[in-house]
């Protein structure tokens, strides 16, 4: 009997939260009001933090928060009211890198720790320290090799969490200040200003530039482990991370829903299960980046750096979220998020049905006018169509 | 009086100013970042010819499961000489010295982790009894460590300061992708007119900053166990001069010295020391 692992999925708000556990994550990681390193996105406040755990809870599933910047003089003032705070909210865990926090939450509270990414844990032996102060599961380094986890999972016997999909960092989490650096901007305390994406001159010892075809960049492509599932599966991994609180509502709904199909494919059919192309594709099509095993196979060679020129896909293929599905009259309220039209061929999306393909033949405002494009952000539009549709169902660009 | 430890560059450096300075951060090849003279395990002897001073050894890199047992090899080797402790950053590193029994110290050494006392009073109570605290955090932040640390403490106040360390090639992964030929032991990046250094070795790419940290105002009002002074980079005879000015510094001549260090190098500054960073730049009206 294979052990399904944990789908966790990043949620920057209370729609992202409910979205990721709709569409099929086990867990949600978020940011509280303090001391996360998203620190400019708009993070929850206590009450959402109450509410999203109550929504996950009723689906016996789960949410962490995390605490995971590196504590100045200055913040440790108020880490045991904050995680006092958090354990009123029952969360299921905390995402935490320094020390500190781990042993404040482990004292003082009740708290399920989880040791982040960001304390860049890559060998057995510090494995083994962190299991020993009472951590319940580690986060990987990025910078881990498929041997190299297994042989973690092997000799330590502690919840291990990797990366499956998402950006990356260009250096170990922790060791980068570049932003620090050129824009006074923490990155540790959550202000990362993501230098690694900048382009820079490259000069040689005589400080001659060496020019390449594209400007030279600590961009690397990002992550995805979709082929590889199985054999993380097989390797006993207990949770596999998706990387992304800022990443939107489609990106989130999509990805997960990629995910949690695999998974769920691989488990109950193992021997049977075969790799479908077009996962891969829908992945790639709601991107803005390359993606590549990285470190996993161990390769980390040209591959994996992203040379563009900082030319990012801006994804439309988002088109619409269903509001409301009346099944007596057929009619599906949508909301719109891109350009379509009527005769267009669109996909409709959501965790309980397969993608449905369908012709927009008519297409209604709010007050019943038959329209033909449907062009303003957030629109509220109507369609009729047989097949049953549900609230957070997304519409997309067809696909193949 | 705090000591003066310098992270020399190469063992004439060594020779040079072993009458000046109190002791020395040497790394182990290979098992070390942001270290300039490394040395083979196999030539732990040099060791012995620097008498009488304190020797810090530098096994700073991020260490994975292959290099383990070297570590440990590393640690029980050092035991036979005279050293007062060695630098870590990977926490495996700390697992395996407390399961060794050793003579020598442990120094969490985390460059940019280090910036509070609480952690660093933890990692006392797990075996660390000496810290390397951050050039990240301001000269107030560091004064507030010493006062409420229970370790031995040591802080960067001149050299060019570390700020990226990863594990890919990068510069490497560059030239080989654009088919460049380039032999340089050392590169540059270059951005608005500031050039950082940066190097891609068998760890993998590690970068400085632009400027070179010139701390002595501050020596004055930190009254910690080490001074840390790195010469990466910094000519011999300069770095001299910048060793006798840390030592002989007091509120009379320190002015003089200040000007007289920034006047010797074209790029200079305070880091971090009179600059706190932020990282809250979007206003978020969402009340907690």
């Amino acid at each position: 009997m294979i052990k399904k692992p944990e789908l966790l999925a990043p949620a920057g708000d209370l729609e992202r939260l409910k979205i990721a556990l709709k569409y099929g994550a086990d867990a949600v990681y978020i940011g509280g009001p303090l001391l996360n390193l998203r620190a400019n996105a708009i993070n929850f406040t206590f009450d959402e933090i109450k509410e999203g755990v109550k929504f996950a809870h009723s689906l016996n599933k789960k949410v962490y928060v995390t605490v995971n910047i590196v504590l100045h003089n200055e913040e440790l003032e108020e880490l045991e009211e904050y995680l006092k705070k958090l354990e009123e909210c029952k969360v299921d865990a905390i995402i935490v890198s320094d020390p500190i926090v781990v042993k404040e939450a482990l004292e003082k509270t009740n708290l399920e720790v989880h040791l982040s990414t960001q304390a860049s844990t890559i060998n057995k032996e510090a494995c083994e320290f962190w299991k020993n102060q009472g951590v319940s599961r580690i986060v990987l380094g990025r910078e881990c090799t498929k041997e190299e986890i297994k042989e973690i999972i092997d000799n330590v016997d502690i919840e291990i969490e990797t990366f499956i999909h998402g950006a990356m960092c260009a250096g170990y989490s922790g060791r980068c200040v570049m932003s620090n650096f050129l824009t006074n901007r923490d990155a540790n305390r959550g202000g990362c200003s993501q230098i690694c994406r900048w382009d820079f001159d490259l000069l040689n010892e005589d400080k001659e530039q060496i020019k390449g075809d594209m400007p030279f960049t600590f961009c690397s492509k990002d992550l995805s482990m979709l082929k590889y599932i199985p054999d993380m599966i097989d390797m006993g991994i207990t949770s596999f991370k998706i990387e992304g609180r800022m990443r939107s509502v489609y990106y989130i709904a999509t990805v997960i829903s990629i995910y949690r199909k695999v998974i769920d494919e691989y488990c109950d059919k193992n021997d049977k299960y075969t790799y479908n192309n077009l996962n891969e594709l829908i992945l790639r099509r709601c991107a803005n980046r390359d993606s590549v095993p990285q470190f996993f196979n161990g390769v980390y060679d040209s591959s994996c750096s992203y040379y563009n020129g900082r030319a990012e896909i801006s994804n439309q293929d988002f088109l619409g979220i269903v509001l409301d599905y009346d099944v007596h009259t057929k009619i599906a309220t949508i909301e719109q998020r891109n350009y379509f039209k009527s005769g267009d061929v669109v996909e409709i999306f959501g965790p309980e049905h397969n993608i449905i393909t369908y012709k927009l033949d008519k297409i209604f405002d709010e007050d019943g006018n038959e329209i033909d494009v449907v062009r303003h952000p957030k629109q509220i539009v109507k369609i009729k169509i047989e097949e049953t549709l549900n609230i957070d169902d997304m519409i997309r660009v067809k696909l193949v | 009086m705090s000591k003066i430890l310098t992270i020399p560059s190469n063992l004439n450096e060594i020779e040079k100013t072993i009458d000046l300075v109190d002791g020395f951060i040497i790394g182990i090849k290979d098992m070390c970042v942001n270290t300039n003279f490394c040395i083979d395990i196999e030539d732990l002897n040099l060791l012995n010819k620097i008498k009488d001073k304190d020797i810090f050894i530098s096994l700073n890199k991020n260490m994975h499961n292959k290099d383990l047992e070297i570590v440990k090899e590393i640690l029980i080797k050092l035991n036979s000489y005279n050293i007062k402790g060695v630098l870590y950053y990977d926490v495996g590193v700390l697992n395996i010295y407390n399961k060794l029994d050793l003579n020598y110290d442990l120094v969490w050494s985390q460059e940019h982790l280090t910036t509070n006392y609480n952690t660093i009073n933890y990692w006392n109570s797990k075996g660390a009894k000496y810290a390397n605290i951050s050039s990240d955090i301001t000269e107030e932040e560091v004064i507030k460590i010493i006062e409420k640390s229970k370790s031995k403490l040591m802080v960067t106040l001149f050299g060019y300061l570390p700020m990226f360390v990863s594990k890919r090639h990068i510069v490497k992964n560059y030239l080989e992708y654009f088919k460049l030929n380039d032999e340089s032991n050392i590169n540059y990046i270059e951005k608005e007119d500031k050039t950082y250094p940066i190097i891609d070795n068998s760890i993998g790419t590690q970068v400085y900053s632009n400027n070179i940290l010139n701390g002595i105002k501050s020596s004055l009002n930190i009254n910690i166990d080490y001074i840390v002074l790195n010469s990466f980079k910094v000519e011999l005879d300069k770095f001299i001069i910048v060793i006798e000015m840390f030592k002989t510094v007091n509120k009379d001549n320190v002015e003089e010295y200040n000007e007289k260090i920034n006047s010797m190098f074209t790029n200079v500054d305070y880091g971090f020391l009179n600059t706190k960073t932020i990282y809250r730049v979007k206003k978020n009206d969402k009340k907690a």
